[in-house]
């Protein structure tokens, strides 16, 4: 297909400086947060809509598939380069395009990281709700592509919630803008349709959110069990009690340990759950709402039940969680993020199945969950170079798949399908389910260039070249 | 080519029973759209009923309209073709109520009102509050994406719905989304179904997400001697930490058709802010007081409705426009959708288009979203149709240079022939063209109604 004329063409493009083909810094960009890897042929930095609008057309004009990268914190895959082709780098168009007050809403570019948009609409006295827990490392665009959650969930939504507008470089190398500052464009919700399409309807290069006044006031609290169904109880009495927390996060004893022996955060050692908990919006019933939870919290086994006083106090709390993944990093070389969602209700019996999961396949799986919504993060730790291990690893995660599916949840909360979770599709899925997803790829990418061979299953009784 | 009719009205009997498939004119003239009657309506019970309707009819190339409450019939252009009418309100149950998980599943023809019933019951609530509720049913709130005062501060269906069944045409049934709040497993197909007026396929069940019903409400209703200090109230309170539920300003036509019967007495030429707020005793005293305060510092007049009356206050309020006459020669209701900070601008518009043509209209907004609802009446002093056109036509004009849309929600055929219902496709069109072949490859589904004639 000429390799080096499509470079020169991409060098035109974006200049000499900003495509890169040199085998050692196309190995940086053959993996993300997940296990597999993938060299690209090209990575190409771009700047503008009108430079992704053009690497597209190259990339057709070659017939070359195309993946957006942004900040590579992807735990399914989804950012590697799976058939080859170019990799576009988004992280320098990562402006502030504007922030609209009058008009509630915020313009930004995709490369730009989530936490720098909240810290800069901050001290205006404005928020964008969807904060995951990557928010340091992980972009808009990703957190588009994707349609992030995090912590805040259960009451807020998740990214499409927040997302009204874009403007998109379609698979054909054609730029389209869906919705915008106003609500309810005519015709079909594409902007609904691209947020969480994981890079397979094309690129979005400038983001239409909604963003909302800062919350008047918080509280936070860390409750401590001995026992992780007392725990879960407490979630559905504070929901049953009619309040909606803005976080129920939820940690094992496994976490804990890692935790506390990595930050130092005075968590108990002896404990076997911890729940965090935080209420947020007008400030005059906050008080009543903690005595409340805290009531809640002892009535359902907790030991003791913790309330942030000041800000500081408030970090000290969620710093456990915020650095429960990194913490665990430490106890193993590497670990698979399963990211399965159920019915809230039915979450102590699938951390029972998960355990004895656990014992089968004689792996260490420590969990963190967001017990409001129901997603459980099961981190399943091995050492990524004995083979051996990594098959028990993956047969663990696709059974705590399929034991949330069983429960009536899915395969995915926030993660993506990528190419981790493409089999566990049909666990969730028809034939014909999938069919009428694979026609929304095919109206928006009928060469199937864009992110090509993530997400669907092939129709069945095909088989995968390997 | 006409599709045989009289072959496919055997089938469809063999399908949904003989005496659900009626080919009489009063019935078919009853489910008429824009005055264009099907020849058949069919009314099948279960969703695999549904499923075979549409798959029968598609395979003879004969046009479905659905009708689930009747409630949207009047929005989007005038069908292309309609040959068979398929109702939806014999799928009227609930298929799960999971109240412990906040979630409920529905059959596509249970009416909201009704649900919100059984959902109370257990303290919990869908909070989308479109007019004439109980007539909207589930389906139709998503295929048209209805919604009410209350989307300012939960938002849409698009927020709400977490699942969904739907027939295709092809005969395929398939499933969207699950029961869980946070799924991204595959594409986010709902996104895809809501509002897009059974162009694709018929959704036969939804899952919604619910809420906790707020344990207090309340409402605060002020009367403005004019425009400009309404408006400046919605600006400081978008500025504010307050968390009102609805606020909807109402002109001075509106304000006199809604304030007898909130009991109020409303000055000539008054116009009116509502807001609702809803939680705890001691949020809802304080914002009570607070918008208050803000009512009465612009320079209006305030009057709290207490929790027990402001349900009823807001209903009457949202369903304003059910309040005026219905003229023999029709009325023109729009939904003007603009940024936040341009409400009042075509607010003000809109009433001045009613003026200057000598319809009597009624102007409401949904102010903190950015969304006005005017209705003209066409009465026997109405100009001719060609001005009213022109008149909509430059309306349309101000709502998108100011990056907003006007929609046609409900007017005559005649007029509708003279103005597109949703205005001219813009970006995004070729594609919304392309999953509509993707769908509907024949043109089954509801064909001509929808945005460009999809």
């Amino acid at each position: 297909m000429g390799a080096k004329s499509l470079v020169n063409e991409l060098r035109q493009i974006v200049g000499k400086a900003n495509v890169l083909d040199s085998t050692v810094d196309l190995q940086l960009y053959q993996y993300d947060a997940y296990l597999e890897e993938r060299r690209p042929d090209a990575v190409v930095f771009v700047h503008s809509t009108d430079e992704v609008a053009g690497v597209v057309r190259v990339c057709n004009k070659y017939g070359v598939p195309f993946v957006p990268r942004g900040g590579g914190t992807n735990l399914s895959g989804g950012t590697i380069p799976s058939k080859g082709g170019v990799v576009l780098e988004m992280i320098r168009m990562n402006r502030i395009l504007e922030v609209d007050r009058p008009n509630l809403r915020a313009r930004v570019q995709p490369g730009l990281f989530n936490l720098e948009l909240g810290t800069a609409l901050a001290p205006l006295g404005y928020q964008y709700l969807p904060d995951p827990a990557s928010q340091k490392a992980a972009t808009l665009g990703g957190n588009v592509a994707e349609n992030s959650g995090g912590p805040h969930c259960f009451k807020y939504g998740v990214t499409t919630n927040h997302v009204l507008g874009l403007t998109v470089v379609l698979p054909d190398g054609s730029v389209a803008k869906f919705g915008g500052k106003a609500l309810d464009a005519p015709g079909y919700d594409l902007t609904g349709v691209f947020v969480g399409s994981e890079g397979t309807l094309g690129i979005c290069t400038e983001v239409v959110v909604r963003i909302v006044r800062l919350a008047e006031g918080v509280k936070t609290m860390l409750a401590i069990y001995d026992s992780i169904e007392e725990g879960s109880q407490t979630v559905s009495a504070i929901v049953a009690a009619g309040m909606v927390p803005a976080t129920l996060e939820m940690m094992d004893q496994l976490v804990i340990k890692a935790v506390e022996e990595s930050i130092h955060c005075g968590l108990p050692l002896d404990c076997t759950t911890v729940l965090i908990i935080e209420v947020d919006g007008l400030k005059d019933d906050l008080d009543a709402q903690v005595q409340a939870i805290v009531d809640l919290c002892k009535t359902h086994g907790a030991r003791e039940v913790r309330v942030a006083k000041d800000e500081a106090e408030r970090a000290s709390l969620w710093a456990g969680r915020r650095g429960a993944f990194g913490a665990v990093a430490r106890i193993a070389p590497s670990y698979l993020v399963c990211d399965g969602t159920v019915p809230r209700t039915a979450l102590p019996k699938v951390l029972r199945k998960v355990s004895e999961v656990s014992k089968k396949y004689n792996l260490m799986i420590p969990n963190v969950f967001h017990a409001g919504d129901g997603n459980l993060h099961p981190l399943i730790l091995f050492d990524w170079r004995d083979p051996d291990q990594k098959a028990r690893v993956m047969k663990a995660g696709m059974e705590i798949l399929e034991l949330c599916v069983e429960m009536g949840g899915t395969i995915s909360g926030e993660h993506g399908v990528g190419l981790e979770k493409i089999d566990a599709m049909r666990l969730v899925f028809t034939e014909a389910d999938i069919r009428s997803q694979v026609r929304v790829k095919q109206a928006f990418d009928r060469k199937n260039l864009a992110n090509p061979g993530k997400m669907f299953p092939l129709p069945e009784g095909v088989h995968r070249a390997a | 080519m006409r599709p045989d009719l009289a072959g496919l009205r055997g089938q469809l009997e063999q399908i949904v029973g003989v005496e659900r498939a009626v080919a009489d004119g009063p019935t078919a003239i009853k489910f008429s759209v824009d005055g264009i009657a099907s020849a058949l309506v069919v009314q099948p019970g279960t969703q695999d009923e549904v499923s075979g309707v549409l798959a029968a009819c598609a395979a003879a190339d004969a046009a479905v309209v659905p009708w689930g409450g009747g409630a949207a019939m009047g929005l989007g252009n005038p069908p292309r073709r309609a040959d068979v009418v398929m109702r939806l309100d014999r799928l009227d149950r609930v298929v799960e109520f999971d109240a412990a998980n906040l979630c409920v599943t529905v059959e596509a023809g249970v009416k909201l009102a009704a649900l919100q019933i059984a959902l109370a019951q257990k303290r919990e609530t869908l909070p989308l509050d479109p007019p004439a509720d109980s007539k909207v049913t589930a389906g139709g709130l998503v295929a048209a994406n209805l919604s009410g005062p209350s989307r300012l501060l939960y938002g849409t269906a698009r927020d709400w719905v977490l699942g969904m069944r739907v027939a295709l045409p092809s005969g395929e049934r398939v499933h969207c989304g699950g029961k869980v709040i946070k799924n991204v497993s595959g594409y986010d197909m709902n996104k895809l179904f809501v509002g897009s007026l059974g162009t694709l396929g018929i959704i036969t069940e939804v899952t919604f997400k619910l809420l906790p019903l707020p344990a207090t409400r309340a409402a605060v209703v002020g009367l403005f001697p004019d425009l400009a200090p309404a408006t400046e109230v919605v600006r400081r309170t978008l500025e504010s930490v307050l968390l009102p539920e609805a606020m909807d300003l109402l002109d001075a036509d509106a304000m006199t058709l809604v304030a007898p019967r909130l009991g109020l007495e409303a000055p000539a030429g008054a116009c009116g802010l509502a807001v609702a707020v809803a939680g705890s005793r001691e949020t809802v005293e304080r914002q009570v007081r607070d918008f208050s305060a803000f009512f009465r510092g612009a320079g209006g007049r305030a009057t709290p409705i207490p929790d027990g009356r402001s349900v009823l206050a807001w209903d009457t309020i949202r369903n304003v426009m059910g309040l005026l006459p219905a003229p023999l020669a029709g009325r023109v209701l729009c939904k003007i959708a603009v940024p936040i900070g341009r409400t009042g601008e075509l607010f003000v518009s809109a009433g001045a288009l009613g003026r200057r043509h000598g319809l009597p209209s009624a102007v409401t907004a949904h102010a903190g979203s950015g969304i006005i609802w005017a209705c003209f009446l066409l009465g026997p002093a109405a100009p001719p149709d060609e001005a009213v056109a022109d008149a909509l036509e430059s309306l349309r004009r101000e709502a998108e240079d100011a990056e907003g849309s006007l929609v046609l929600q409900d007017a005559p055929a005649r007029l509708k022939a003279r103005v597109d219902a949703w205005g001219k496709p813009g970006d995004g069109f070729d594609v919304m063209k392309r999953l509509k072949a993707e769908f509907d490859p024949m043109g089954v589904c509801n064909p001509g109604r929808f945005l460009g004639g999809i």
